[in-house]
């Protein structure tokens, strides 16, 4: 057996030079403190990610997207394929659980303020790994062809429209036309399996590899620390091995879920019906969707809803840029502004999301 | 000796007064000979009219009626009729529908448009000049107690023909003009036993009728006569229904119009005010409970609960008006109008024959008539009140009992079936299992079960079987869908069960591996 490692190691160093990546693999090492756990968040977001890849291509083999088959082909798939019932079901869940990991996963890096300089690229390729989450939600969201996805796709995709100049034309080009329609479901379609897919990749490759070249950030603290009482734990084995643990139990939380709690095919979706009463968005959309509520009709010359997208903007376009408005963290000093911003931030998703869901 | 002019007037006025009276689309009943009536033609079923006003000799309009004194000096046939005219009789006189002024001794300025004259009164006006008094505004203020017969008769179909045409019917055409008597009087041609020749002088005409409503069929004067109603009011009985009994009088409605009483929901409690009377129908000895049957029928709670008017009324067995029983040989004929396969298939069947033999209905052997239910499988049964016991035996004497028995089990496999499958399938359902596609397959049994139902009027068990067999088929296949269902969702649990044991034992694996690496590694340190 060992013969045979050997041999095949032989065979690829003839032909890759391994010794690099094993030696870089050797020296990486993980920062051990008491915020830890935190950095297995991101390993917890890419293992769902791969999940969503692997269930979402075999999703692809049965789903057929249009107004008169989309929502026969998921049904088809729930009922009739073997173990499509799990897969679906497991796409569902590990949707919304990469989204919360990932939530985490930013969080936890904004705190530990890791998006400072040199990590400044991560931190924008990390932010916009979010966005890009969010639209794959957004646009798989709709692909059931139900009537609870279809409404929420029109209430989503109409806050577009209170945009000034832009919001018509925004609005057309999500739904490809004027209302939600066959068009739109195959729009959306498009999106969630080629376009996010292509663009997702790109730009994970982008971030992981920011990640191993910049190494694991270390805690603020840790710069006034001596050399001796800062501990690490190899990347390899310790680190991956650890990774893979909480990979197993995430796996494992996530097969109950799916079975104990299978996700729900509901009703196809009727465009001639009236909206059925409690449309809500997807709970990552539910603090905005729910604090554009608390707008005023009008704000000046501008509608108070447009007021509130706006703002939601420029908040979100503040957070994208922190590396660069954070300039004190970088010196050295500390910059508590940051903190309370992030609690303001996260209370402010939690309460309105929870006023949302009742 | 009679002015020259007034004479003139006269010889002008007969013929006019002539076409008042023969112009109107029927001829009226002057001569008719009748006995009293008492059915009273304003209600849908014949109520007892007060006394009929006998004509008083000592009546009359009272002096000074120019109009009156003068014509009755003239004499000839309308002022003959007049003499014996209800109205003549009760002071009116001629100014009364005419108009101008009784008490002036000059011919020019009595009939004169300034004194409101109106000479003969145009038809389509005839209405209006009747309603002077029997409309609304006259009321109980003239001592006459008149009904108010002028809204009645707008808001009919015969005032909307006349809208139409000044062919069309108004008061003349029914009560006649100078000889008009109460419809209690037996000359009237409104009276019990001459209104339906009176009715069908228009309603029997097809030409007249053409201008008016062309679909209307002809012959309803034709089939009251061979009525039970008709042939009894021909025999001078003024009990028993007729046009105006169903139809009313003065506002007679469009059939298709929901207020009248001849409208499908309305119907049957039509016929039952005289039918269920149990008082009114005394005389003629037959039962009065078929309205209270037919309420409670199959067909009388999908008619009057729900509003399906595809549900047979009255009239839909009896006949309108021809009303009449139907006869045993025609019950399945009757029943057959409507379920043509069960009538075909019983009218190919070994009870026909057996039926007529015994003088047994038909259908109403098993079904009864007016309170004919909805039937249910309960009804293949050799236990009392099914009907199959009332005739065979189940002492090991009668050949046919075993093939009834089998003939319920069939039934009993499909309903029971489809019961039992049901009830697999909600309970996979409850488990939060998509079993939608065998779900719909039930509704294959449904058809199975009518189909199985027409079959059972063969009286054959392999037809009934064959009917029944797909809908067996359905129930077997969704009651194991359902099982399967229920089967996949333990095996999902199982399946999760064994999947968490071995990922959480690969995770202990995992974590000790992890401890003897990071143990070892510090043994290195040291």
């Amino acid at each position: 057996m060992g013969g045979l490692k050997d041999k095949l190691e032989a065979w690829v160093q003839e032909r890759i030079d391994l010794v690099p990546i094993r030696e870089f693999a050797a020296k990486k090492k993980v920062p051990q403190f008491v915020g830890s756990f935190w950095y297995y968040f991101g390993g917890v977001s890419l293992f769902l990610f791969i999940i969503q890849v692997v269930t979402g291509i075999l999703l692809l083999m049965y789903y057929q997207p249009g107004a008169q088959t989309a929502f026969e082909s998921v049904r088809f798939i729930v009922v009739k394929v073997k173990f499509g019932w799990l897969i679906r079901s497991i796409h569902s869940w590990s949707a919304n659980l990469m989204i919360f990991s990932v939530f985490v996963h930013m969080f936890s890096v904004y705190f530990t303020k890791a998006f400072r300089k040199p990590r400044e690229l991560t931190w924008y390729s990390g932010f916009i790994l979010l966005l890009l989450s969010m639209g794959f939600g957004f646009s798989g969201y709709l692909l059931p062809w139900n009537t609870l996805a279809f409404f929420a796709t029109k209430v989503g995709t109409s806050i577009a429209a209170v945009l000034p100049v832009l919001g018509e034309p925004m609005l057309e080009l999500l739904r490809a036309g004027k209302d939600v329609s066959t068009a739109t479901l195959t729009r959306f379609y498009g999106l969630h399996v080629a376009i996010l897919p292509a663009v997702f990749t790109v730009i994970l490759g982008a971030h992981l590899m920011l990640v191993q070249m910049m190494g694991m950030h270390e805690p603020e603290g840790w710069k006034s620390l001596p050399a001796e009482k800062r501990r690490y734990m190899p990347f390899f084995p310790n680190f991956v091995l650890r990774d893979l643990l909480l990979w197993l139990i995430v796996l494992n939380v996530l097969a109950i879920l799916a079975v104990a709690f299978p996700w729900e095919i509901g009703f196809k979706a009727d465009p001639f019906i009236s909206a059925p009463a409690g449309i809500k968005p997807e709970w990552y959309f539910l603090f905005m969707y729910q604090a554009l509520k608390y707008f005023p009709a009008k704000m000046g010359m501008m509608e108070g809803e447009a007021v509130g997208v706006m703002l939601f903007g420029v908040g979100g376009l503040l957070w994208f840029l922190v590396p660069l408005w954070d300039t004190r963290t970088p010196s050295g000093a500390r910059n508590r502004t940051i903190t309370w911003v992030g609690l303001f931030v996260i209370l402010f998703i939690i309460a309105l999301s929870a006023v949302g869901l009742r | 000796m009679m002015a020259p002019r007034r004479f003139m007037w006269m010889l002008l006025a007969v013929p006019a007064w002539a076409s008042f009276v023969w112009g109107a689309p029927v001829a009226t009943a002057a001569g008719a000979e009748a006995k009293p009536m008492t059915a009273s033609a304003a209600t849908p079923a014949g109520a007892v009219a007060p006394a009929a006003a006998k004509p008083a000799a000592t009546a009359g309009v009272k002096s000074p009626d120019g109009c009156v004194t003068c014509h009755l000096d003239v004499g000839g046939a309308q002022v003959d009729a007049y003499k014996k005219d209800i109205h003549y009789q009760k002071g009116v006189g001629c100014s009364g529908c005419h108009g101008g002024d009784p008490r002036s001794d000059d011919q020019d300025a009595a009939m004169s448009k300034a004194k409101g004259y109106i000479g003969v009164p145009k038809k389509a006006d005839i209405p209006a000049v009747c309603g002077k008094c029997h409309g609304p505004s006259h009321g109980q203020a003239s001592g006459f107690h008149l009904k108010d017969m002028r809204t009645d008769y707008d808001a009919s179909a015969h005032a909307k023909a006349l809208s139409g045409s000044d062919a069309g019917p108004q008061c003349v055409s029914c009560h006649g003009s100078h000889g008009i008597a109460p419809a209690s009087d037996p000359r009237s041609p409104v009276n019990p036993l001459h209104v339906a020749k009176t009715c069908g002088t228009c309603h029997g005409d097809a030409a007249y009728m053409r201008n008016f409503a062309p679909g209307l069929p002809v012959d309803q004067y034709e089939k009251y006569l061979s009525s039970e109603h008709g042939k009894r009011n021909a025999t001078g009985d003024a009990n028993p229904a007729t046009c105006v009994s169903c139809h009313s009088n003065h506002k007679i409605l469009e059939v298709k119009d929901p207020r009248s009483p001849v409208y499908p929901t309305q119907v049957p409690a039509t016929c039952g005010h005289c039918h269920a009377d149990s008082k009114y129908m005394a005389r003629y000895h037959i039962p009065t409970n078929q309205y209270e049957e037919y309420k409670s029928s199959v067909h009388g709670e999908a008619l009057l609960k729900k509003s399906d008017l595809n549900a047979p009324a009255c009239n839909s067995c009896h006949g309108n008006h021809g009303a009449a029983p139907p006869g045993i040989s025609s019950v399945a004929a009757v029943c057959g109008t409507c379920h043509q396969s069960n009538a075909e298939l019983f009218g190919k069947s070994a009870h026909r024959p057996a039926f007529e033999k015994e003088k047994l209905p038909a259908c109403v052997t098993c079904h009864s008539n007016h309170g004919v239910k909805a039937p249910t499988d309960a009804m293949v049964s050799m236990d009392k009140p099914a009907p199959c016991a009332k005739c065979h035996r189940n002492d090991g004497s009668d050949k046919s009992a075993p093939t009834i028995l089998r003939m319920r089990v069939a039934l009993d496999s499909l309903s029971l079936g489809g019961i039992l499958a049901q009830r697999e399938l909600a309970r996979a359902e409850s488990l939060g299992m998509d079993v939608s596609d065998a779900r719909y397959s039930l509704k294959d049994v449904n058809q199975s079960i009518v189909q199985s139902r027409v079959a059972i009027h063969s009286f054959k068990l392999a037809s009934l079987v064959e009917a029944a067999r797909p809908g067996i088929r359905v129930t077997v296949l969704a009651k194991q869908a359902g099982l399967d269902a229920v089967h996949e969702y333990r095996f999902r649990r199982e399946g999760l069960a064994v999947s968490t044991l071995i990922v959480t034992l690969l995770v202990i694996l995992l974590y000790l591996k992890i401890r003897q690496i990071e143990r070892s590694q510090k043994n290195e340190k040291k």
